[in-house]
């Protein structure tokens, strides 16, 4: 180990994945921000590692009726149901205004079948609509079943086609909903995926004991906040013994502290989400903090606490 | 009458992310009921009637995701600024137990679209207000009288009961006209907001225009909004939505409209336009 940095030394915070270099390892969960313009008066975009835009699809689509979120302990269910305007949209509306801000933009892409998320990726790859693309294969909302990312043999089908569509950073956004993300981990990255993100929501429910109804609209939602925190970290670590692309760790992150966890598990970034409703600053924040903590104990850089927790005999 | 050259809804409120000092926490005569007031300093200058804070009080009971509140009064002299709400969760319970000098987690003015007052010289504004309803239609009705002394404001204040009449202290001192209506006739009118409104409504003389504003129960705002397309009056009304985020990130707050689509409650409300809302 080098030598303890004296304490005004800035540590070195940039992170690759694949030819994106982020200026910190924080970026924003992907609908936990808008488009970025809803709060860059609020917030200076450009001390984001990348802004992650709302998932972008091949058509608009109207959501989900309400309510769409319910409050739950440490945490919370949503059901969006991916609204949004669509590519065309996002390329003509939402683009030109987060062009402004000196910040990489990460376009999450989710799809119905291999094609539409190939159509979508292509779309964003000639626009130069985007500097990196997360594969949404792991949306519990409109999966009807199907999870793309429950299955390696789907996660890679939907990769590999992608893969050919685009020259540009592409992360694969898997779901915490398998007893084993490895094998599915691993065939994202021999699908010629550049990162990975981890985790999306956990599939869950509540239901109004008063009307005896369930609480969304929908029926089931995607639980996030500090209650899936322990759950997304176990599949991180096990997901970086497995790959050597970079992982994207996210999951109930909610100051520096948990953050420095995903790094420690093996994440090389981190993504804030829900924390972002609750403190739009968050992101930024913990950015500063996990600067703190390595000049505090004396590393140069973020990359050297990247999967630097000590093994499990057995995980 | 009203300024025309100051149409308040067009004001770019400048949102600010405050750890304001508390300057008190009053008890009102309804159980459980409280006015919290803080410095609120610039965005007293910003905040127009309809406009909302989000706060993050009472983690340590469990509460995670910041709760929506509308100013209720405004002072851009001192910055003072306040909420009135009810204890029913633990962020209010944590409001509620707030002193002197405590820092409140405090996000606004938010909303994207607020009241906007008919400026119109000779309207007759009729604010129809029930439940916690009322904060958002005391400050307007405020705003209007300051603008425009000679104005008539009409303010019907519906509860249950009579001890739950709040949120209209001062306002006939400064000429607005206050009917209470209770549901079980403890105070003032013996009915609904909307029995009262309807008598409003039908006697009205037909060249004095009228507009109404409501805020309140959902089943409250949607029947005095039917019944004003139905007397063909404009309705502005400020919908009670739960808002996770309150800045326009989550699509948690969806509001049906006409055209099959969703509006945002925060950011293209919390005020809609009576004919714009599809009801849930």
């Amino acid at each position: 180990m080098s030598a303890p940095l004296s304490q005004d030394t800035t540590p070195d915070l940039s992170v690759r994945i694949g030819a994106l270099t982020l200026r910190t390892p924080v970026t924003t969960g992907s609908g936990t921000f808008g488009f970025g313009s809803e709060v860059a008066d609020l917030v200076d975009l450009s001390k984001l590692g990348a802004v992650t835009v709302k998932a972008t699809t091949s058509k608009p689509r109207a959501g989900n009726p309400p309510p769409r979120i319910v409050e739950t302990p440490g945490g919370m269910l949503n059901a969006i149901g991916l609204q949004n305007g669509g590519i065309d949209n996002y390329l003509s509306e939402k683009l030109p205004f987060l062009r402004r801000y000196d910040c990489p933009i990460i376009v999450n892409v989710p799809g119905e079948d291999p094609e539409d998320f190939a159509y979508v990726v292509r779309r964003l790859t000639e626009a130069g609509g985007a500097d990196a693309i997360e594969l949404n294969i792991s949306c519990p909302n409109v999966s009807h079943g199907l999870d793309y990312a429950t299955d390696p043999k789907l996660t890679a089908e939907v990769v590999s086609l992608c893969r050919k569509a685009t020259h540009l950073p592409l992360l694969a956004k898997l779901s915490p909903n398998v007893a084993d993300i490895r094998p599915i981990a691993k065939a994202a990255e021999e699908a010629g995926a550049d990162g990975i993100s981890l985790i999306n929501t956990l599939i869950g429910t509540a239901i109004d004991i008063r009307k005896r109804t369930f609480k969304l609209a929908n029926g089931t939602g995607g639980l996030s906040g500090p209650a899936v925190k322990p759950i997304a970290l176990l599949h991180v670590y096990r997901a970086a013994q497995v790959v050597k692309v970079p992982i994207v760790g996210m999951g109930g992150i909610s100051n520096a502290a948990d953050a420095i966890e995903f790094l420690l598990a093996g994440a090389s970034a981190v993504a804030v989400g829900t924390a972002s409703f609750v403190n739009p600053f968050a992101a930024i924040e913990i950015a500063d903090g996990i600067a703190d903590y390595l000049r505090q104990n004396g590393f140069g850089s973020v990359g050297e606490i990247v999967g630097a927790v000590q093994p499990l005999s057995r995980s | 009458m009203l300024t025309p050259s100051i149409p308040p809804y067009i004001l770019e409120a400048v949102i600010r992310k405050l750890l304001a000092p508390v300057i008190r926490c009053t008890p009102l005569s309804a159980p459980n009921h409280f006015v919290l007031a803080f410095d609120g300093g610039e965005m007293a200058r910003d905040a127009r009637p309809g406009h909302f804070v989000t706060i993050a009080a009472g983690a340590d009971n469990g509460a995670m995701l910041r709760r929506p509140f509308s100013f209720y009064t405004v002072d851009p002299a001192s910055g003072e600024v306040s909420v009135l709400f009810s204890v029913y969760g633990p962020t209010t319970r944590a409001m509620a137990k707030m002193k002197p000098g405590d820092r409140l987690d405090v996000i606004g003015p938010l909303g994207g679209h607020v009241f906007e007052a008919d400026t119109h010289p000779g309207t007759h504004h009729i604010l129809v207000g029930g439940g916690y309803g009322i904060p958002p239609l005391a400050f307007l009705s405020r705003q209007i009288k300051a603008t425009a002394p000679n104005a008539r404001v009409t303010v019907i204040n519906g509860a249950r009961t009579k001890e739950f009449l709040v949120g209209t202290e001062g306002l006939e001192e400064i000429g607005v006209e206050v009917h209470p209506s209770t549901n079980d006739g403890s105070a003032g009118y013996h009915g609904l907001v909307t029995d009262l409104l309807r008598e409003f409504l039908h006697d009205r003389a037909a060249h004095i225009p009228v507009r109404v504003y409501t805020c309140g129960p959902t089943p409250m705002m949607r029947a005095v909004g039917e019944m004003s397309i139905a007397y063909d009056v404009p309705c502005d009304v400020s919908l009670e939505v739960f808002m996770p985020c309150g800045i326009g990130i989550c699509m948690g707050c969806a509001v049906g409209r006409p055209d099959g689509t969703f509006a945002r409650g925060c950011v293209d409300g919390p005020v809609f336009e009576a004919r714009e809302v599809i009801w849930p």
